[in-house]
This record gives structure tokens, C-alpha cells and sequence, in this order.
């Protein structure tokens, strides 16, 4: 594998990992909410 | 200034009056330390991921097969530190399996399964991460190697934990039957994490120590471990409370 498919093996791994994060944020956003709404 | 200097009518006075009603906010940036610990996560990781593909080298002690590229290796830094973020969880989980069965307290029982589900999802990326890894570097999926199967053994002894307590309906009975179990694992996970592979006279794996790695390897392990293991707690934590959430409407289905 040369540098360019690191480089594109990488910035795919960025993208799964953002994802994730960002889902992880909303569902900390929503759990809160029930919490504070019974 | 004197108090009634001016009459209540005075600009100043209507002023001084308008202030004193109002609560007084702090003017800033209120700063959300969980919420800035959790962008410092996903800063790290980014930063794990970045040096793990595009700055850290490629062991030479892991070349892989003809016909492969050595750059496959670079799934270590993503294999090891996810094994040792679910060895790390089944170890929480036994000590709020213990924490339950000491002081009977309902939300360390959640604590445990969340822990022990969260495990199990780390414990099977780092099989499926492994496998992939074995077929570059030893030519076959799964090669029966004495790692391999004491994580298989890990995973059946969780996912059975995970099958008594669907087994049993009474959430107390529940809590204390699989609280016994999972504490367990302060035994079970050390034996068949470190223990039982280093038993076996013959393993595919590098003896611990045994891999010739520069030191940067190891450093991007190391930060891959941190951030995984705080991955795995915040979604231990987003877990534990989604299920206090789902027990709670069940009780009030129930009245």
C-alpha cells in the first residue's frame, strides 16, 4: 500500500470515527432529556 | 451616593432600581467540562488514527506473507488497543458485580451488564480486527492459536452472563444470580487474557516483549489504549443510563 492509500485509508477511518462520535454526542443529548423529562 | 439623594423618578435612580431587579449573569463562555472532555476524546483518537496510519513505522517483525503489504500491521494500533479496552470493561463489570452484591444497590447492577455489553462489542472488533490481521500475516482466518481461543472463551463466557440474565424475569433475582456470575471475572478475564496464552508452549502471537518494535509502536499503542478505554467508559455511562431510562418506563407501564 503506497502513501495516497494510507492517506485515503485514514481519512476514511476519520469519517467513521466522527460519525460515531457525533452519534455518541446526540445520544447523550436524548438520554439527558429523558432524564430531565420523565 | 446617598440612599433617596435623587426622587424615584430620577433617570439615576430609575436605573439603579431596574439593576437590583435582574439576576446578574457572569458574562463568558460556560464551559462544559464534560462536554470539553469529550471533544478532547475525539481529538485524541483523530490524533491516534493520524499517527497510527501516517506517521508511526511498520514493525519489521511484522512483514506478512508474500504477496501482501507490511502496512497491514498498522492494525495493531487499533487491534491490541481494543482487546485491552474490553479486558478493562469485564474487570468494571466484576467490581459493580461485587459493589451490587455488598450494598444491594440496583444502579451498580446496571453499571455491571452495561460494562459487560460494552466489553463484549470491544472484545469482538478485536476478534474480527485479529482475524483479519491472521489471514495477512499466518494465512487463515481463524488458527485455533491459543489467544484466538482463550478470547472465543471470554466471549462465550459473556455472552452465557448476557443469557442467564435474559433467562430470569425477577429483577431482583435477576441482579443477584448474574451479579454472582460476572464477579467471576476478576478470575476469569486476568486467566484468559495473560494467563492461559502464556501456558501454551507454541503461540502464533509475539511473546510479550518477544515483538522487535521501535519505540514509537508502543507509544501509539499506549494512546490507542487511553482513548479506547475512555471510549468505552463514556459508552459505558450512555448505556448504563439508557437502561435506568428503559427500567424506569417499564415500571410505570406496570402501574
Amino acid at each position: 500500500m503506497n502513501d495516497g492509500g494510507l492517506i485515503w485509508l485514514a481519512a476514511v477511518n476519520l469519517i467513521i470515527w466522527t460519525g460515531l462520535f457525533f452519534y455518541l454526542l446526540s445520544l447523550e443529548r436524548k438520554i439527558r432529556q429523558q432524564e430531565k423529562d420523565p | 451616593m446617598a440612599e433617596g439623594q435623587y426622587g424615584d423618578a430620577h433617570p439615576v435612580a430609575v436605573a439603579a432600581n431596574r439593576h437590583s431587579s435582574q439576576t446578574v449573569q457572569p458574562i463568558g463562555i460556560r464551559l462544559d467540562v464534560k462536554n470539553a472532555l469529550r471533544w478532547l476524546l475525539w481529538l485524541w483518537i483523530c490524533g491516534v488514527i493520524w499517527a497510527a496510519l501516517l506517521v508511526a513505522p511498520v514493525s519489521a517483525g511484522f512483514a506478512g506473507l508474500d504477496g501482501y503489504s507490511p502496512q497491514s500491521s498498522r492494525i495493531v494500533y487499533f487491534h491490541v488497543p481494543m482487546a485491552v479496552a474490553s479486558f478493562f470493561g469485564f474487570l468494571a463489570g466484576a467490581w459493580w458485580s461485587a459493589v451490587y452484591l455488598w450494598k444491594r444497590r440496583p444502579e451498580a447492577d446496571l453499571a455491571s451488564v452495561a460494562a459487560i455489553e460494552v466489553s463484549l462489542l470491544f472484545c469482538v472488533l478485536a476478534t474480527v480486527t485479529g482475524a483479519v490481521w491472521s489471514r495477512v500475516q499466518w494465512g487463515a482466518y481463524w488458527n485455533w492459536d491459543p489467544r484466538q481461543t482463550s478470547i472465543a472463551l471470554a466471549m462465550v463466557f459473556y455472552a452465557a452472563y448476557l443469557t442467564l440474565r435474559g433467562a430470569i424475569e425477577d429483577p431482583e433475582t435477576r441482579a443477584r444470580i448474574s451479579s454472582s456470575y460476572a464477579v467471576l471475572g476478576f478470575i476469569v478475564a486476568p486467566f484468559l487474557y495473560f494467563i492461559m496464552p502464556r501456558m501454551a508452549s507454541f503461540s502464533l502471537h509475539p511473546k510479550p516483549g518477544g515483538a522487535e518494535m521501535e519505540a514509537s509502536i508502543g507509544l501509539v499503542v499506549v494512546a490507542g489504549i487511553i482513548g479506547f478505554t475512555a471510549l468505552f467508559f463514556w459508552m459505558q455511562n450512555l448505556r448504563c443510563r439508557a437502561l435506568a431510562i428503559e427500567e424506569r418506563l417499564e415500571q410505570e407501564m406496570l402501574e
